[in-house]
């Protein structure tokens, strides 16, 4: 199951690097992090980790419905461009895409050989951080920019839950902290923008 | 207690953020000083003092730090005083500079205090973002172009922190459990790890993460622009107090990968640093704004205190630190005055003050334009004497001392095309251009007779044995 | 081998009211009055009885093509996997076989369409080429990937493996290859994402274009090969990707197998109701994204697998 679902969170964001609607991204994003939050409950069900199955239920009630709903209403207020095009071609995409999986699973070969269980994670979790600076680079817009730092911060999250069977319950939080502060920020400047016009 | 006291002023500065008072911040400027207290405290209590458990210890080193962060924030604080004289901003605009000042302020604080990598990296998170405010401060297009560009890469550089963090968690819980975030525990346990090659990716993305942060080879002018586009205090707390977070944070991890394998460290610090110090230097000597220049500089000295703590100078490096905290906000603030229509233009900028506090101004101006490459009564021309010795003789005991010589000599050679460069500008400021009247404000020479003198007491022999006590 | 030629009879039986499932459902979810289920028969009865007209501007080609269009798909459907335990199955067949006779098949559409000399067969096979073109090499590495999963190369072999032991360790591997085929079983049968089989606007014709000038039997045949196609991709996809029901009663796995072909038709229905159809030029990005999961799910197996 939880291979099932670790499938699931990369899927979705390769999904995500081909989508050229808005709405379709935090769709694919909102998925993207709900298979993070169960992937999380799972793995804390196994380890029978109160502190991660905090973790995944906040992951899913922020990551999942708060944030997509956050910026699908920030989008609307300020009149986002929900067509977003990639500026990286579909044909390079195709050819960019495997290179970088079969880069970083050779890349992180070593480490998973170190770490005896869950070593596939590691793999994917370091692949899908490059997927979504794949995803920050082929968009020139800002909001899909700002789904792609998203994802990044879940292909961490992820690394944090599979590698290390997750990390002191106060760094975590501190995590969420920072990602509403981001948030807070992002709200701040799209204000402003909207002040001046 | 002590953690309230040292967070006292930063408290302040953010409650009377919210007030709409223009008073407000005249109290400030006092209310900054309060911090000097507890660090007087500090440093007289027994190192490592632990603030808040295992979480929070002051010692030498972070002390030291942020002693130098600290002067920093007071003077910065006693510049904004006169933001609005030199600048077009708006009084609500202003508050909003202080609560965020005053949220980066605290993350930072426990950056530099952190003994553990996750209260580290939320600290400096918080700072980061906290920055993006304070840039989008300045109501220009490029100022908000700018402050998406340093959300999106500032965000990029630390996810890499926070990337590696992981990764070197993960290579240290099998023997060390929770335990593994702390600094101290991993230094000591840092020969037991049993994945050293998973350490050591984990460094290497944080110090990628870090170098990025700092401007380091592949993103050179990335801080150049973000600071020419904002408010000039905003470049003066990059230079004195953020970067300062992250070489703390490098000292850190530098140490125990030190431990772990050295000479992978070394080589790979060290054709990092070649590398970007080759690019800035001709970046600088290409440099036609106050802003692009002083941040490129920066990036060199950030360079070459990595490259001395890496080579084992670890008084080099503190007290070549010491020195560029000191000397870069005070030039970023001082720019300012020197150009105040925001387009930093070189010619004639030393020209056109009066009155002795005029001449007081240009005085300090020109003298730490000499400093800051290392003219010999300044800091930094011992500090790089001795980071060179150090490189000296990290290299005797293996068998690449010609190579090490080379590298010397070559990095003389990019040093002195900076060095050349600067003399011009010194010259073209004084000599060239037309005569503008400028105002110098009380406080902003206030702010730079204290970095003068911190500057001076670098150079008393009591803070040379207290460089040399940390190890 | 009773058992093998009855189940294949049961497909090809199968195959129009599948196709006459998806349309009567799509007018179930746009509130029309639904078609009948055997409207497929009805169609293929009507075809037959009429007077079948040959341009006379075309060569032999087109007197044979529509044979040589049937004829591969038929041979296709020897080798499927087994869907009742113990049947009888085509062992030596792998991933390049399967792949190799559809597009016979499809070659032979594209030449039917290019014989007539009309505008629209060049274009409808000008465009068939072009799909098939992306789909080809996306199929033979899902199906390769698929059966390494299973441990065995040829098709039928790996349907039984999986279905006995299913890979749980490969799961992402074969999440992907499932994502990756289904996008195939779309556009190779010319769904709407791809491919609208209900207009004949010149806009967006594929499959239409390249049948314009058929008549009488051959149309006939044709429409038979379109029905056999799907019912091919879909128990491919059912038998490799829904792998379970193998293990009991031939009675009740037949009507297990059945019931999944018509969830593959309910899937496709949702799927053609739910989108829009795409601009031709937008067609590589659905068909790249299938390829990049048939690669992933090959690189997962190999670099993740143990």
């Amino acid at each position: 199951m939880i291979d099932f679902l670790i499938g699931l969170f990369l899927a979705t964001l390769i999904i995500s690097l081909f989508t050229t609607r808005l709405y379709g991204l935090l769709l694919w994003y909102s998925l993207n992090s709900l298979t993070l939050g169960l992937l999380a409950l799972f793995i804390g069900h196994e380890l029978d980790d109160m502190a991660m199955l905090i973790t995944g239920i906040v992951t899913i009630l922020i990551k999942t419905i708060g944030i997509p709903y956050i910026l699908k209403n920030l989008s609307q207020k300020f009149h986002f461009v929900r067509q977003i095009n990639p500026e990286i071609k579909v044909q390079y995409a195709i050819m960019l895409i495997p290179a970088i999986l079969v880069f970083t699973f050779y890349l992180s070969e070593p480490i998973t050989q170190m770490i005896n269980e869950n070593n596939n994670y590691i793999a994917i979790s370091i692949s899908s951080l490059f997927l979504s600076l794949l995803l920050m680079m082929e968009h020139k817009n800002i909001a899909p920019k700002i789904i792609g730092f998203l994802s990044m911060e879940n292909a961490l999250f992820l690394l944090g839950i599979t590698a290390t069977d997750g990390m002191p319950m106060l760094v975590e939080f501190g995590i969420f902290l920072d990602l509403l502060m981001a948030i807070v920020v992002m709200n701040l400047l799209f204000h402003n923008e909207e002040a001046k016009v | 207690m002590m953690l309230f006291l040292l967070l006292l002023p930063a408290l302040i500065m953010f409650v009377m953020s919210l007030y709409k008072n223009d008073k407000a911040k005249r109290i400030l400027s006092f209310t900054s000083f309060a911090i000097l207290l507890p660090m007087i405290k500090l440093f007289l209590l027994p190192k490592p003092y632990h603030i808040w458990g295992d979480y929070l210890i002051a010692d030498g080193l972070n002390t030291y730090i942020l002693l130098v962060s600290s002067i920093v924030g007071i003077g910065v604080t006693l510049a904004l005083l006169t933001l609005d004289k030199h600048v077009k901003v708006s009084p609500n605009a202003y508050r909003r500079f202080y609560r965020f000042f005053a949220i980066f302020w605290i993350g930072l604080m426990f950056s530099i205090l952190s003994n553990n990598m996750g209260i580290y990296w939320i600290g400096l998170e918080l700072a980061t973002l906290s920055t993006v405010y304070m840039i989008k401060t300045n109501h220009s297009s490029s100022a908000h172009k700018e402050a998406w560009n340093y959300m999106i890469v500032g965000a990029i550089a630390i996810s890499l922190v926070l990337f590696g963090i992981i990764l070197i968690y993960a290579s240290a819980k099998p023997i060390l459990g929770e335990d593994a975030m702390s600094f101290n525990l991993l230094l000591a346990h840092a020969k037991d790890i049993k994945s050293p090659f998973l350490f050591e990716i984990g460094f290497a993305i944080v110090s990628v993460g870090m170098f990025v942060k700092m401007g380091f080879f592949p993103m050179n002018l990335w801080l150049a622009n973000i600071e020419r586009a904002s408010f000039y205090p905003v470049a003066a707390l990059f230079s004195g107090i953020l970067e300062s977070a992250v070489i703390v944070g490098f000292f850190r991890f530098s140490k125990i990968a030190m431990e772990v394998n050295y000479d992978h460290l070394f080589i790979f610090i060290f054709t990092y640093t070649l590398l970007t110090i080759f690019i800035v230097s001709f970046l600088i000597f290409r440099a036609k704004d106050f802003m692009r220049l002083f941040s490129l500089s920066g990036i060199e000295h950030m360079a070459l205190i990595a490259l001395f703590w890496v080579s084992g100078g670890t008084f080099a490096a503190l007290l070549h630190f010491g020195a560029h905290a000191f000397l870069k906000p005070a030039l970023f603030l001082s720019t300012g005055v020197l150009e105040s229509n925001g387009k930093y233009k070189i010619a004639g900028a030393l020209k056109g003050y009066k009155g002795k506090k005029g001449t007081m101004f240009w005085f300090l101006v020109s003298l730490f334009l000499l400093a800051i490459i290392s003219l010999p009564p300044s800091p930094m021309f011992f500090s790089e004497l001795y980071g060179f010795g150090a490189m000296i003789a990290i290299a005797k005991k293996s068998d690449h001392l010609l190579a090490m010589i080379g590298a010397i000599l070559f990095l003389l050679i990019l040093l002195s095309v900076i060095f050349y460069r600067f003399v011009a500008i010194y010259q073209s400021m004084k000599y060239e251009g037309e005569k503008n009247e400028k105002r110098v404000y009380p406080s902003e020479l206030f702010s730079l007779v204290i970095f003068a003198l911190s500057l001076m007491a670098l150079l008393l022999p009591i803070t040379f044995d207290y460089l040399k006590g940390i190890s | 081998m009773i058992l093998y030629f009855l189940t294949i009879i049961c497909l090809l039986l199968l195959a129009p009211i599948l196709l006459s499932f998806i349309k009567a459902l799509k007018m179930i979810l746009l509130f029309k009055k639904p078609i009948s289920l055997l409207q497929g028969y009805r169609n293929f009865s009507k075809l037959m009885q009429k007077e079948t007209i040959i341009s006379s501007e075309t060569s032999s080609i087109t007197r044979y093509a529509p044979f040589l269009v049937l004829s591969p798909l038929l041979v296709t459907m020897f080798f499927l996997p087994p869907v009742v335990k113990g049947a009888f199955y085509v062992s030596f067949v792998d991933a390049f076989t399967i792949t190799g006779l559809i597009s016979l098949s499809t070659f032979f559409l594209m030449l039917l369409g290019l014989d007539s000399a009309s505008a629209f067969g060049g274009m409808g096979s000008s465009r068939e080429a072009f799909i098939s073109a992306l789909v080809e090499p996306a199929m033979v590495l899902t199906i390769f990937s698929i059966s390494m999963m299973a441990g065995d190369l040829g098709i039928g072999q790996a349907g039984v493996n999986l279905a006995y032991n299913f890979p749980a360790e490969h799961m992402s591997s074969f999440l992907f290859a499932a994502i990756s085929f289904f996008i195939l079983l779309i556009a190779e049968n010319g769904r709407i994402p791809v491919d609208n089989p209900e207009t004949h606007l010149e806009l967006t014709m594929v499959h239409e274009a390249m049948i314009l000038d058929l008549s009488g039997v051959y149309l006939a045949i044709i429409e038979m090969a379109a029905s056999v196609k799907f019912v091919i991709f879909s128990s491919l996809f059912v038998s490799l990707f829904i792998p379970f029901g193998l293990e009991y009663s031939p009675v009740v796995a037949i009507l297990i197998f059945i019931a999944k072909l018509f969830g593959v038709a309910i899937a496709v229905a949702f799927v053609e109701v739910n989108m829009a159809k795409l601009r031709l030029f937008k067609i590589p990005n659905l068909l790249g994204i299938s390829i990049v999961f048939a690669f992933l799910s090959l690189i997962t197996f190999y670099v993740l697998g143990y």
